[in-house]
C-alpha cells in the first residue's frame, strides 16, 4: 500500500468535473428565538470522486449535523447540496429515502447492525429494503463480507462478534449497493485501538484501491489522519483544512482549533443540539 | 413533592398516552359492570312498575300455569264466595297487532274487561273516557302516539278472530308514569273482547282484593284459593308476579355478569401486561432508586399506588361508559322483545364500579409489582441489559393443569338443566380457568406461530415480514399476554356461536327429518316460549282446508307452561316446557317424527293419543325417567286428568321438554282453544307452489298478521331468531375484543419504542416511511393473527365442552362448528390488527431519522 498517492489527489476539474458532494452556503439552524442555535452557517463544503475526506471539529461545531446533511438524513435550512451533480434541493421525504438507499452508504458508531439478522443478511438489508432479491445480491454481499475478512462469520449474529468485526459488517453493509459516497460516523468511536487500526486500514483500502468516496467525522486524529485531507469545523463553520497522512500535522492544527480552552467550553453548552441525546 | 408516593404519581402524569391505553380495559370492563348493574335495576322496576300499574288495587291474581290457559267461567263466582274475598273481577286476554296500510304493526297486549275490572288496575285517562261496549278501544296514551292513533280514530286490529275495527274511546296513562319499552297495553270492552278472542266463556285471568289488610289476611286468602282451584291455577301476589318475572331473568343476569366479568378479566390483562412493561422499561430507573435506599416495599407499593390510582381513574371513567352501555343494552334488549323502560339509576353501580376496578387493576399489577421490588440496585447501571424473558416450563404445566378442570367446569354449566350458583360459579370458574391456563401455555406457542403465520408476508415483502416477526418473537411473554388479551373475546364468540350453530344444524336437521308438511301458517313473529304470543282466527283454518291442491290442513298449539305434567303419584312439580296440541288422526300426513311408540305401531299410537293419551318429548323422559306407559296426572286450568304415555318423541323443540296431546284434551284441561300454527299439506309436489299462493292470497285480503312459511322459511326464520339471540350476546363480546384492541397498540407503541434506534437504521439505508408502516402492521398482524388461531381453537374447544354438557341434557343436539362466525373472527383479527396499527405505525414512520438513530 502506498497511502498519499491516490487519496491524496484532488482531481480537480480535468479528469472528472463533477464532484462526489458539492454542497454550498449550508446553513442549519435548530430552534427559534432565545433558544435558537446555529449548527451550521454558510458551510461551502466539497469532496472530489474517488477522496477520502475527515471531518474534525470539537463538541457542537456541527459536524455530526454536515454528515446528517450530505447523507440526507435532514434538510438544511438554507443553501444547496448536490451529490454527483444531483441537487437534493426540491425532494421529499421519499426522494430524499431513495436518494440515501441508492447513493449512500452509512458507517455508525455504534455499528446499529439488526440483532435478529445475521452478518450475511445484514449485509444484504439495503437490497432487501430496495425490494432486490436477485441471487447477484446475495453473490454481492458474500464478497464483500471476504472483502473485510468476515468470510467465515456469515451465519453469525452480531451479538456474536466482536465490535470491530460488527464495523466490518457495517461497512460491507454500506458498500453493497455501490454508493457515490460513504459516510463514516466516528466509525472507530466505539472500538479498542487494534479493532480501530483494522477498520481504518480497510476504510483506507476501500479508498486507495477501489476508488470509494469516503467521508469521515471523528475526533479522533488518528482516524483523521488516515484520510487523504483533513477539513475542520468551529462553530458551524470552515476553519481550515491540512493534508492527511501525517497524523502530528493533523494533532497540531486540531489543538489550535480547541484552544482556548475556556471559549471552548462556553461554545459547548451554547451549540449543544436542542433536540438532545435520550 | 413530599413524599414517595408523589414520585410515584408524577411519574403517572408524565406518560398520559400510555396511561389511557393502560386503563382502558379497566375502563371498559367496570363500564360493563355498571352498565350491567343499571340494567338489570332498570328491568327490575319495570316490572315493578309494570304489575304496580297493573294490578294497582288487586291483592292476588289468578291466571293458568300455562300460557293461553282459561279460567272455567265459574271460577270468578268461586273467587268472590272464597272467604276472605272482597270483590273480584276477571278478564280475557289476548296479544293483537295493529293493521296498518302497509301490514300488520305494533302488538298489543288487549284486556276484555268491565268498567269495574278497569277500576282495579292503576291508571288515569288522559284523554276520551273509559270503553263501555261496542267496538271500541282504550289505549295506553304512549303507544297510541308511537302508532299515530288519537281518540276519534279508528284502529284496525288482527284478532283471533280476524280484523275488527275500533273506535278510539280514550288514552290512559300508567299512574307509576314509566313507559315499558313501546309494549303496547289497551282495554275493550268484555263482551266485545270474547266475540274477538273466542273465548265466549271463562277468563284468563281474574283478580282479587282481600278484605283484611295486611300480608297474613293475603296469604291466608291465598292458601284458600290455592285449595279451592289445585295446581293448574296460579295464585299470585302482583309483587310475587314481579319477582317470578325477575327469576325467570336470571339467567339472562347470569350471562350479562359474566361477559361484564369477561370484560373486566380482559382489563386486568391489559394492566398486567402494560405494568410489565413499564417495569421492564423503568429497570435503570427503579435500580437507581435502590441504590439510593428505596427498599423492596417501597418499591413494590409505589407500583401498586400507581396501579390502584388508575384502578380508580378508570373506573370512574367507566362509570360514564357505563351508562351509555346500559342504554346500550336497553336498545338492544327491546329490539329482541324484552319490555324494558327508562334507565334507572342506582347507587350501587358506581360503588361496584369503583371497588372492581381497584380490585382488578391491584390484581393485575401484582405481579409486575413485586417483579418490581425483586430488581437489583445493579440495573441502575446494566439497565434491563441480558434480561430475557424466556418462559419457564413450570408455566406450561401449571397452565395444562388448568385448562383441563376449566373445560369440565365448561361442561358442568352446559350440562346443568337448571342454573343454581354453584353450577354457574363453576361454569365461569372454569371459563375463567381455560383462560389463565390459556395465557400460561401461550408464550411457548408464539414463536412457531409467529414464524408460520409471518410466512406469507416474509414472502411477499421480506425485510418488513422478516422483522415483524422477530419483534414479535423478541418478547414472547408480551407478545403471547397481547395475543391472549384478544383471545379471551375472540374465544368467547367462537363458543359461544357453537351453541347457536349446533342448535340451529340440529333444529334444521330434526325439521328435515320431521316435516312432511309443505307449509305452515303462523302469525308473523312467532317466538313460542318468549310469553304470550297470537294466535291464529279459527277461520282461518276452514277457509285453508277449502282451497283447491290442499290435501291436509291441521292446527297445532304450542303452550309454554311453566309445570309440564309430572308421573302420577310422584312428588314435585314438573318442569318448565312445551305443551303441544294436536289432531291425531291427520297428523301422520304433515309429521314424520322419529317416535319410540314401543310395542304399538305408529298408527295405533297416534289412535290412543286421540282416546287421550300423551306423548313426550324424548329430553323430559330421560331427565324424569318416564317410560312408555306410566300414568302421568295433568292438572290445567279447566281440569285435572290422568292419561297413559304412549310414545317418545325424538325433539328437540324446547330442548325435548315436551309433552303433547289431542287438541279436545288440551281445551278439556287446560282451556286451552286457540290455534298457533296450521301444517298444511299439498295434494302433490306440483301444486305447492300454487297452494301457497292461493294462501298468501287469502291472508293478505283477511288475516295481514299470518303468514304462510315453506319448510326453508321456516328454517331461516327459526335462524334469524337463533342468530337474533346470539347477536346480543356478541355485541356482549364485543366489548372485552374492544379493550384487547387497546391491548394490542399499548404493546405495538412499547415495541416501536425499543426499536426507534432500528427504526432510525432503516430508514437511513433507504427504507421508506410505508415500508416502516408496514413492519408495524405486520407485526400487529401477527399478534391479531396468534390471538385468532388460538381464539378460534380454544372457542371450538370451549364449544365443544359446553355443548357436550348441553346434549346430555338434550339428546339430538349434535355438535357443529360455526363455520361462519370462525371466518368472521379471522376477518376481525385480521381488521383489528390493522386498526391497532394505525397510530403506532405512524409514529414509527414519522420518527426523525436522526433522533432515531441517538436514541438509547
Amino acid at each position: 500500500m502506498s497511502p498519499g498517492s491516490k487519496r491524496s489527489g484532488k482531481r480537480s476539474g480535468d479528469t472528472d468535473p463533477v464532484p462526489a458532494i458539492d454542497a454550498r452556503k449550508l446553513t442549519k439552524r435548530y430552534g427559534s428565538g432565545t433558544s435558537l442555535v446555529k449548527a451550521l452557517d454558510r458551510l461551502d463544503f466539497r469532496v472530489e470522486k474517488g477522496e477520502m475526506v475527515a471531518i474534525m471539529g470539537p463538541s457542537g461545531s456541527g459536524k455530526s449535523t454536515l454528515l446528517h446533511l450530505l447523507g440526507a438524513l435532514e434538510t438544511p435550512t438554507s443553501g444547496t447540496i448536490a451529490l454527483a451533480g444531483e441537487n437534493f434541493e426540491g425532494l421529499d421525504d421519499r426522494g430524499l429515502t431513495l436518494l440515501r438507499r441508492e447513493k449512500i452508504g452509512f458507517v455508525f458508531q455504534f455499528f446499529n447492525l439488526l440483532p435478529s439478522l445475521n452478518a450475511l443478511e445484514n449485509v444484504m438489508l439495503p437490497a432487501l429494503i430496495a425490494g432486490r432479491r436477485d441471487p447477484k445480491v446475495e453473490k454481492r454481499a458474500r464478497s464483500l463480507l471476504k472483502r473485510v475478512g468476515l468470510a467465515r462469520r456469515e451465519r453469525h449474529l452480531p451479538s456474536e462478534l466482536s465490535g470491530g468485526e460488527q464495523q466490518r459488517v457495517s461497512i460491507a453493509r454500506a458498500l453493497l449497493l455501490e454508493p457515490e459516497l460513504v459516510l463514516a460516523d466516528e466509525p472507530t468511536g466505539n472500538l479498542d485501538s487494534r479493532s480501530e487500526a483494522t477498520v481504518l486500514d480497510l476504510l483506507s483500502e476501500l479508498n486507495s484501491d477501489e476508488g470509494h468516496t469516503i467521508v469521515i467525522v471523528t475526533h479522533d486524529t488518528t482516524a483523521a489522519a488516515v484520510a487523504g485531507r483533513v477539513s475542520f469545523l468551529r462553530d458551524g463553520r470552515s476553519a481550515g483544512e491540512v493534508a492527511g497522512g501525517d497524523s502530528a500535522k493533523v494533532i497540531r492544527a486540531f489543538a489550535k482549533l480547541e484552544s482556548p480552552a475556556s471559549k471552548t467550553k462556553k461554545r459547548r453548552s451554547s451549540a449543544k443540539s436542542p433536540r438532545g441525546k435520550r | 413533592m413530599r413524599s414517595y408516593t408523589a414520585v410515584t404519581l408524577r411519574q403517572l402524569s408524565s406518560r398520559r398516552g400510555r396511561l389511557f391505553l393502560t386503563i382502558s380495559g379497566i375502563v371498559l370492563g367496570t363500564g360493563m359492570i355498571v352498565g350491567v348493574l343499571l340494567l338489570t335495576t332498570t328491568i327490575q322496576r319495570t316490572f315493578t312498575d309494570l304489575y304496580d300499574s297493573i294490578y294497582g288495587k288487586a291483592d292476588l291474581v289468578l291466571a293458568a300455569t300455562s300460557d293461553a290457559g282459561a279460567l272455567p267461567e265459574d271460577a270468578l263466582a268461586r273467587v268472590r264466595t272464597t272467604q276472605g274475598v272482597d270483590s273480584a273481577v276477571g278478564q280475557v286476554t289476548a296479544v293483537l297487532s295493529l293493521v296498518g296500510a302497509d301490514g300488520p304493526g305494533a302488538e298489543l297486549n288487549a284486556a276484555g274487561t268491565t268498567v269495574e275490572g278497569q277500576s282495579y288496575s292503576d291508571l288515569e285517562i288522559v284523554s276520551g273516557r273509559k270503553v263501555r261496549g261496542g267496538r271500541e278501544a282504550e289505549l295506553e296514551a304512549s303507544w297510541a302516539e308511537a302508532n299515530g292513533l288519537q281518540v276519534g280514530d279508528t284502529a284496525s286490529l288482527a284478532t283471533p278472530t280476524g280484523i275488527r275495527d275500533y273506535r278510539v274511546a280514550g288514552l290512559f296513562k300508567f299512574s307509576t308514569g314509566v313507559d315499558f319499552g313501546g309494549e303496547g297495553f289497551g282495554f275493550l270492552p268484555l263482551g266485545e273482547a270474547r266475540r274477538a278472542f273466542g273465548q265466549p266463556a271463562g277468563w284468563s285471568e281474574i283478580q282479587a282484593v282481600v278484605s283484611e289488610e295486611g300480608t297474613g289476611a293475603v296469604d291466608q286468602v291465598k292458601r284458600r284459593l290455592d285449595a279451592e282451584f289445585g295446581p293448574g291455577v296460579e295464585v299470585i301476589t302482583p309483587q310475587g308476579k314481579s319477582d317470578q318475572i325477575q327469576s325467570q331473568l336470571q339467567a339472562l343476569n347470569v350471562i350479562l355478569y359474566f361477559f361484564a366479568g369477561m370484560a373486566l378479566f380482559v382489563g386486568g390483562f391489559l394492566i398486567f401486561n402494560s405494568f410489565n412493561m413499564t417495569v421492564l422499561q423503568r429497570m435503570r430507573e427503579i435500580g437507581m432508586q435502590r441504590t439510593l435506599g428505596a427498599s423492596r416495599g417501597m418499591v413494590v407499593r409505589s407500583v401498586l399506588t400507581e396501579s390502584s390510582t388508575l384502578g380508580i381513574a378508570g373506573s370512574l371513567l367507566g362509570i360514564l361508559g357505563g351508562i351509555g352501555i346500559a342504554l346500550a343494552l336497553i336498545t338492544l334488549l327491546r329490539s329482541i322483545g324484552l319490555p324494558v323502560g327508562a334507565l334507572q339509576w342506582t347507587a350501587a353501580a358506581p360503588v361496584a364500579g369503583i371497588l372492581m376496578g381497584l380490585i382488578t387493576a391491584t390484581a393485575g399489577s401484582l405481579i409486575p409489582a413485586l417483579r418490581a421490588g425483586r430488581i437489583a440496585p445493579i440495573r441502575a447501571v446494566l439497565g434491563s441489559e441480558g434480561l430475557r424473558s424466556r418462559p419457564k416450563p413450570i408455566r406450561a404445566a401449571i397452565g395444562i393443569c388448568l385448562v383441563a378442570p376449566g373445560l369440565y367446569g365448561a361442561f358442568t354449566l352446559g350440562a346443568a338443566d337448571q342454573t343454581t350458583t354453584a353450577v354457574v360459579a363453576a361454569g365461569i370458574g372454569g371459563i375463567i380457568a381455560i383462560f389463565f391456563g390459556i395465557a400460561l401455555l401461550a408464550p411457548f406457542v408464539v414463536s412457531p406461530l409467529s414464524r408460520l403465520l409471518s410466512w406469507p408476508v416474509r414472502k411477499l415483502a421480506p425485510i418488513e415480514g422478516r422483522l415483524a416477526s422477530d419483534s414479535a418473537r423478541a418478547n414472547p411473554t408480551r407478545t403471547a399476554a397481547t395475543a391472549t388479551a384478544l383471545l379471551i373475546g375472540l374465544a368467547l364468540v367462537v363458543g359461544i356461536n357453537s351453541l347457536g350453530s349446533s342448535f340451529l344444524n340440529s333444529i334444521e336437521r330434526e325439521f328435515d327429518r320431521a316435516f312432511a308438511r309443505d307449509l305452515t301458517v303462523q302469525p308473523r313473529g312467532l317466538n313460542p316460549g318468549a310469553g304470550p304470543q297470537q294466535s291464529l282466527a279459527p277461520s282461518v283454518l276452514g277457509k285453508i282446508s277449502d282451497l283447491p291442491g290442499v290435501a291436509v290442513a291441521t292446527p297445532e298449539r304450542l303452550v309454554a307452561t311453566a309445570q309440564l305434567p309430572q308421573v302420577a303419584g310422584r312428588k314435585g312439580n314438573g318442569p318448565q316446557g312445551l305443551l303441544f296440541g294436536f289432531d291425531p288422526s291427520v297428523y301422520d300426513k304433515v309429521d314424520s317424527s322419529q317416535i319410540d311408540t314401543g310395542d304399538l305401531t305408529r298408527a295405533e299410537a297416534y289412535a290412543r293419543v286421540g282416546k287421550g293419551a300423551l306423548t313426550v318429548g324424548k329430553g323430559y323422559a330421560e331427565e324424569a325417567g318416564i317410560e312408555i306407559g306410566h300414568e302421568m296426572l295433568l292438572e290445567g286450568a279447566s281440569g285435572v286428568e290422568r292419561a297413559p304415555v304412549v310414545a317418545v318423541v325424538d325433539t328437540i323443540l324446547a330442548g325435548g321438554q315436551t309433552v303433547s296431546m289431542s287438541l279436545e284434551k288440551m281445551a278439556r284441561v287446560y282451556g286451552i282453544t286457540s290455534d298457533t300454527q296450521i301444517a298444511v299439506k299439498a295434494e302433490s309436489v306440483d301444486a305447492r307452489a300454487e297452494v301457497k299462493r292461493e294462501i298468501e292470497r287469502l291472508l293478505e285480503a283477511d288475516y295481514p298478521n299470518l303468514t304462510v312459511l315453506s319448510n326453508d322459511e321456516i328454517k331461516s326464520e327459526v335462524e334469524s331468531q337463533i342468530s337474533q339471540q346470539f347477536g346480543f350476546f356478541n355485541a356482549l363480546v364485543a366489548v372485552a375484543i374492544l379493550a384487547s384492541l387497546f391491548g394490542i397498540v399499548n404493546t405495538l407503541s412499547m415495541s416501536v419504542l425499543e426499536r426507534t434506534r432500528e427504526i432510525g437504521v432503516l430508514r437511513a439505508l433507504g427504507a421508506t416511511r410505508w415500508q416502516i408502516r408496514r413492519t408495524v402492521a405486520n407485526e400487529s398482524l401477527i399478534i391479531s393473527l396468534i390471538g385468532a388461531v388460538l381464539g378460534i381453537s380454544i372457542g371450538v374447544g370451549l364449544g365443544w365442552a359446553l355443548l357436550q354438557g348441553l346434549a346430555a341434557g338434550v339428546p339430538g343436539v349434535v355438535y357443529s362448528p360455526p363455520i361462519g362466525t370462525m371466518l368472521a373472527v379471522a376477518v376481525a383479527a385480521v381488521l383489528l390488527g390493522l386498526i391497532a396499527a394505525i397510530v403506532p405505525a405512524r409514529r414509527a414512520a414519522k420518527l426523525d431519522v436522526v433522533d432515531a438513530l441517538s436514541y438509547e
